[in-house]
C-alpha cells in the first residue's frame, strides 16, 4: 500500500493510493484524482529526521573523503521538507547547489537496542528524499552545517510512503536523479556503507527511535550543479518518482 | 511539550572563543566559524523537571550545561536584530546534556541526542530582563557553576537575526541560546539543579541503568 499526505479542503490529510496510483482515497471513502492532489511531505509532525553523509562508497571517493567510521549522521528540521511537485529556492550565489537522491526509511514501531537482524521489523515504510546541498555554504564546524542542510524547503520528500511489506529488500533498489531529463545520479542501494538495518541498530544503541522518525540514508555519486528553472526528479525502484523545480530567489 | 524543532548553538561563549582562537586557524577548521554553529535536539531528548535521567552503561559521566530556551510565538524569517525578540513568546531553563566533546568538526548526534538529554523547566512568559540574570547550577546541593548570557558572543537578538537569515525559526520552535564551555560534569546518582531569577528551577537526577 502507498499512503500520501495531501492538503485537502483546508486540512492536511493522509490518503491511500488506488487505481494504479491514479487516484487517492480519503479517510471518508471519497476518491479524488491524483492529478488534483496538492502533495505534502509525508511526515508525522514532530518526527526526528536523521540524515547520512558519506554513506555510499562511490560518493565518498568522488568527494575525496575516506569512509567514516563511525557513520556521519546529522539532523534536519521539519522546515526543510517540501512535498512532491513543490519548489525549492536556489539562492543567487549558490552556484554549487546539487541534488542528492536518497532512500528514506520511516520507523514504524519504537526501536531501542535493536540488533541489525531484527531492525527491519521496526521499519513502517519507505519514501524518497532529494536532499539538496549547497557547497558554497559549507563550513568546517558540525559539517555539514545547518546553513547548508537546514534551509527551508530544500528537502523534497515523497510523493508517498510505500509500506515496508512491499519492499522486501531495501538494499536492492536502483535510484537515480534526472535534471531536465538528463541522468546525473544512477546508483543502487546495494552500495550503502551502512545499510538500513545497520543504521537502525546503530542509532537505537543510544536513543529511542519513534514511529514516524525518518532516516535519509545517503546518496550515491553524481554531483551535478543546478540552475534556477531546472526540473529535478529523484526516482527509486519500487517507490516512485519525486519531482521538484528549482526557482530563483524572490526579489522584494 | 514542544511542537516544533529544537535548535541549539555551540561556540557562542566568548571565553571559549578566546581560548580556541588558535585552534580555529588549524585543521580541520582552517578558519573561524562565520554562521552560528547550530545543532538539533531530537524529541527523545525531552524530559521535564523532576525527571530521572537514565544513563547507559557506557557513560561514566556527562556534561549538563545550563542554558535558556526561547520559545517562538511567531516565526522569525530574515528578522532584524531590532525585531528579533518580538518573535519570542516563552522562556524556560534547560539542561543541555551531552557527552564531553573536544571536536566541533562533525555533528555530534550520538553525543547530544540520547534519551532524556534535554530536561526543560516550566515555561514562563518571555521577559528580556531574564536574559540578564545569572544561571546557577548545583550538583548534590553544592553550587558548582554560574554564568549568564553576558558571556554570549551573539546575544539572543543577534543569534535569532543571524539564524533567521538562512532558515525560519517557526512558531513552536525552541532555541537554546548557548552553552558554557566550562559546564560541570555529573555521574549516575548525582542530583543537578539549575536556578535563574524569574524562572522556575529545574532539577533532575542521573541514574545508571538498572538502579531504582
Amino acid at each position: 500500500m502507498k499512503r500520501a499526505r495531501i492538503a485537502y479542503q483546508g486540512s492536511a490529510v493522509w490518503t491511500e493510493l488506488v487505481d494504479n496510483d491514479s487516484a487517492l482515497r480519503l479517510g471518508n471513502g471519497e476518491i479524488i484524482p491524483a492529478a488534483d492532489a496538492q502533495w505534502l511531505a509525508p511526515v508525522t509532525p514532530g518526527a526526528s529526521i536523521f540524515a547520512l553523509g558519506l554513506n555510499y562508497a562511490d560518493h565518498v571517493k568522488e568527494l575525496g573523503f575516506k569512509t567514516k567510521e563511525p557513520p556521519l549522521i546529522f539532523l534536519k528540521g521539519a522546515n526543510t521538507l517540501v512535498g512532491h511537485l513543490g519548489t525549492t529556492v536556489r539562492p543567487d550565489d549558490a552556484n554549487q547547489m546539487h541534488p542528492e537522491c536518497e532512500l528514506v526509511a520511516i520507523i514504524g514501531k519504537p526501536a531501542r537496542h535493536v540488533t541489525a537482524d531484527k531492525a527491519l521489523e521496526h521499519v513502517g515504510g519507505y519514501t524518497i528524499a532529494c536532499d539538496y546541498a549547497i557547497r558554497e555554504y559549507l563550513e568546517n564546524y558540525y559539517r555539514p552545517n545547518l546553513r547548508v542542510k537546514n534551509r527551508d524547503a530544500t528537502t523534497p520528500l515523497g510523493p508517498w510512503i510505500v509500506d515496508a511489506a512491499d519492499i522486501p529488500d531495501p538494499q536492492a533498489l536502483r535510484l537515480r536523479t534526472l535534471v531536465n531529463g538528463n541522468t546525473v545520479q544512477n546508483g543502487t542501494t546495494a552500495d550503502m556503507v551502512l545499510d538500513v538495518a545497520g543504521l537502525i541498530a546503530y542509532l537505537s544503541e543510544t536513543m529511542t527511535l519513534l514511529p514516524g522518525d525518518m532516516i535519509l540514508t545517503g546518496t550515491p555519486q553524481g554531483v551535478h550543479f543546478c540552475a534556477a528553472g531546472d526540473e529535478v526528479i529523484c526516482e527509486i525502484e519500487g517507490i516512485g518518482r519525486l519531482v521538484n523545480r528549482l526557482v530563483a530567489e524572490p526579489k522584494p | 511539550m514542544i511542537a516544533g524543532n529544537i535548535y541549539g548553538v555551540v561556540l557562542n561563549d566568548r571565553p571559549q572563543l578566546v581560548r580556541m582562537a588558535g585552534d580555529f586557524a588549524m585543521p580541520p577548521y582552517k578558519k573561524p566559524p562565520e554562521a552560528p554553529v547550530l545543532y538539533i535536539k531530537t524529541r527523545n531528548c525531552l524530559a521535564c523537571d523532576g525527571s530521572d535521567i537514565v544513563l547507559d552503561a557506557d557513560l561514566a559521566q556527562v556534561e549538563p550545561a545550563a542554558t535558556l530556551g526561547l520559545l517562538f510565538g511567531r516565526p522569525a524569517i530574515k528578522t532584524s536584530r531590532e525585531n528579533a525578540l518580538d518573535c519570542v513568546a516563552g522562556i524556560c531553563l534547560a539542561l543541555d546534556i551531552s557527552e564531553s566533546e573536544d571536536s566541533y568538526y562533525r555533528p555530534t548526534v550520538r553525543q547530544r541526542c540520547r534519551d532524556g538529554f534535554l530536561p526543560l523547566g516550566k515555561f514562563g512568559a518571555f521577559d528580556p530582563e531574564i536574559l540578564k540574570a545569572s544561571i546557577g547550577t548545583s550538583v548534590n546541593g553544592m553550587a558548582v557553576h554560574a554564568w549568564s548570557s553576558e558571556r554570549l558572543a551573539r546575544d539572543a537578538a543577534t543569534l535569532i537575526a543571524d539564524v533567521s537569515s538562512f532558515m525560519t525559526l517557526a512558531a513552536g520552535d525552541l532555541l537554546l541560546i548557548g552553552l558554557p564551555h566550562d559546564a560541570p560534569r555529573a555521574r549516575p546518582g548525582d542530583r543537578v539543579q539549575v536556578d535563574c531569577a524569574g524562572l522556575s528551577p529545574l532539577a533532575i537526577r542521573f541514574k545508571s541503568i538498572g538502579t531504582a
